[in-house]
């Protein structure tokens, strides 16, 4: 078993709508937060970026180099969307998985956003702070709360 | 923490939290807005929300923690939810849901039409809708009560 965050949201657009304001415009409307640090360095711009079948979700620095957040293992508009994820702190052959689903509610989208995994993130690593599992779990449901928060303004 | 909690929220115990969240869901349509399952996949926290306002379902996380189920069905504090339709339809989506309707929807001297519901583990409910407008001195005459803070 792994653990998993679950959160979710509504946001007033169709499913269409808000997964193509999820993926095309995640450069827009994503919040970087110190406490899940994708690399060390300055927030970039997220992307998803695609080459042929193959989709990744990119982080584009300042200095113009890229991090490969995760890649793309399902791609389903407007319903669902799975990737996974890794930050530069975690150890090399750690990948966490997101899933993320839009579901019609009357005229809203219900987004929801699981998190897979992240409580195998090692106790000394720096992307923990530290945090004991429930604290850790916690605040990564507000980090994603956060994002469907800011797809919801965006979106509006 | 999220701009849209409201500033008082009910944390709920249950012996099975993530049977709770079923059966919350389809009795009275709440959302489930936040789950967090540990690496065992215990449920460690989960919220559901409802309109603007949010109840926490969760264990019995401490021996001072307990499910009515647990205490011989006693309830120390109930929830109430303040809808603004159709309080019978309701009533009948709870009572499907495997909800004990302890009283049937009736229109109170102060003009709300109420219901009262005992959820699978013991919880009792309360579901209100205004329905009529009634002065402070018609709800006094109805009740023979004296009535402080109705303005």
């Amino acid at each position: 078993m792994t653990s998993k965050v679950y959160v979710a949201l509504r946001v007033k657009a169709t499913p269409a709508r808000a997964f193509a304001v999820f993926t095309a415009e995640i450069g827009d409307w994503w919040r970087p937060s110190g406490l899940f640090q994708t690399t060390p360095r300055a927030p970039g711009r997220l992307a998803f970026a695609q080459d042929g079948e193959d989709r990744r979700l990119i982080e584009t620095l300042a200095n113009g180099k890229v991090f490969e957040i995760g890649k793309v293992l399902a791609w389903e508009p407007p319903i669902r969307l799975v990737f996974s994820w890794r930050q530069a702190a975690f150890p090399p052959d750690l990948h966490t998985e997101v899933e993320v689903r839009f579901e019609a509610v009357g005229d809203e989208t219900r987004v929801s956003v699981e998190h897979r995994g992240f409580d195998q993130v090692p106790a000394e690593s720096a992307a923990r702070h530290r945090f004991p599992d429930q604290a850790l779990l916690a605040r990564l449901a507000e980090y994603w709360q956060n994002q469907i928060r800011a797809v919801g303004e965006r979106v509006s | 923490m999220a701009d849209w909690r409201a500033p008082l929220m009910s944390a709920i115990c249950y012996r099975d939290p993530r049977a709770a969240l079923e059966f919350l869901e389809a009795a009275f349509g709440f959302e489930l807005s936040m789950l967090i399952e540990d690496g065992e996949g215990a449920v460690a926290h989960s919220e559901m929300r409802f309109g603007n306002a949010v109840v926490m379902v969760g264990n019995e996380w401490t021996d001072d923690h307990r499910s009515p189920a647990s205490i011989g069905g006693k309830n120390t504090q109930t929830v109430h939810i303040q809808i603004d339709t159709d309080i019978d339809a309701h009533c009948e989506r709870a009572r499907a849901a495997g909800f004990e309707i302890l009283m049937a929807p009736e229109t109170q001297f102060y003009g709300d039409r109420t219901y009262r519901c005992r959820d699978p583990e013991g919880h009792i409910w309360t579901v209100g809708q205004t329905v009529q407008a009634v002065t402070r001195e018609a709800a006094e005459a109805a009740s023979g009560l004296k009535i402080t803070g109705w303005v």
